[in-house]
């Protein structure tokens, strides 16, 4: 009933049964109903499923082999310990999802105002003190493209293999 | 920009050792927030390869942290990192620091607080 002896792959694809077993927190929707129906709402009106983000975790599996290989080889990790950080992995991918973006809003919404073209937002820009650590400022320069003046708004995170110190604008025709 | 050839390359770097997260599962957890439509696969790389490096520098940081007794890594590290360092400020919420029930009431007596209602 261990989460690290189970495959990867079938816990890749859905939420795992024996992750949920062992926990205390149960799962709202099931596996594919989820997914199913987020794919629905896409090309619709952009609505979101009733998803509560919180219950959405990376496979603990993953998240354990990681750790592992990441302390000293004598190292053990307490269980609670891996099921916490399962947790804090989903805050950081919506920590850094939204940030940016809110920045982005609020230049967007400027540039509105005026008739000027936005620049891009840099990940680090919109992290400002709170995530701009080494280890992630060299990884993370980006890039945002503007909005086609529609609802629709798309992020784009481009990598720089030449250090471009500000942003790119890239134009959709 | 070719897509096709972005593509490629990201398939390639999730099958090789390079990347150990489902990418599939953080596109998932990327989406739930509000506004985002849809992703980049270039972002969705490079937030699949940061979120490895993450739990890397969070388990690293705390087990170097810890109390030192076993060698084992203890959730009370991760509070303690957390509440320490400010590049994790943003996990105060979702770790809080574990108390016994009768640690928190015997606090209660010594400091009486007025119940409100939230």
């Amino acid at each position: 009933m261990d989460g690290d002896s189970s495959t990867t792959d079938a816990s890749q694809l859905g939420m795992s049964g024996e992750y949920m077993a062992g926990s205390h927190y149960v799962l709202q929707s099931q596996d594919d109903d989820g997914d199913e129906s987020l794919h629905d709402h896409e090309e619709g009106n952009g609505s979101k499923e009733n998803f509560r983000e919180q219950d959405i975790y990376l496979p603990i599996a993953n998240v354990a082999r990681i750790m592992k290989n990441a302390v000293p080889q004598t190292g053990k990790i307490a269980k609670d310990a891996k099921e916490c950080v399962q947790e804090c992995v989903s805050e950081f991918i919506s920590f850094i999802t939204s940030e940016p973006l809110k920045l982005y809003l609020q230049k967007f919404r400027e540039a509105m105002k005026g008739e000027k073209g936005i620049g891009g937002v840099s990940v680090t820009e919109g992290l400002g003190e709170e995530l701009t650590d080494d280890s992630f400022a060299n990884q993370l320069p980006a890039g945002i493209i503007t909005a086609d003046g529609q609802q629709q708004n798309v992020m784009v995170y481009t990598t720089s293999y030449q250090q471009i110190p500000g942003v790119q604008q890239i134009q959709f025709s | 920009m070719s897509s096709n050839n972005v593509e490629e390359k990201v398939n390639h770097a999730s099958n090789s050792k390079g990347i150990s997260l489902p990418m599939t599962r953080v596109k998932l957890i990327m989406k739930s927030s509000p506004d985002v439509s849809s992703i980049n696969q270039e972002a969705l790389l490079l937030t699949t390869k940061a979120t490895e490096l993450f739990v890397q520098h969070l388990a690293l940081s705390s087990f170097n942290n810890g109390s030192g007794k076993d060698q084992t890594l203890l959730y009370s590290d991760l509070a303690n990192t957390v509440e320490e360092k400010e590049t994790f400020q943003f996990l105060t919420d979702i770790l809080p620091k574990k108390i016994l029930v009768r640690d928190y009431l015997k606090l209660l007596e010594e400091n009486p607080i007025e119940e409100a209602d939230n």
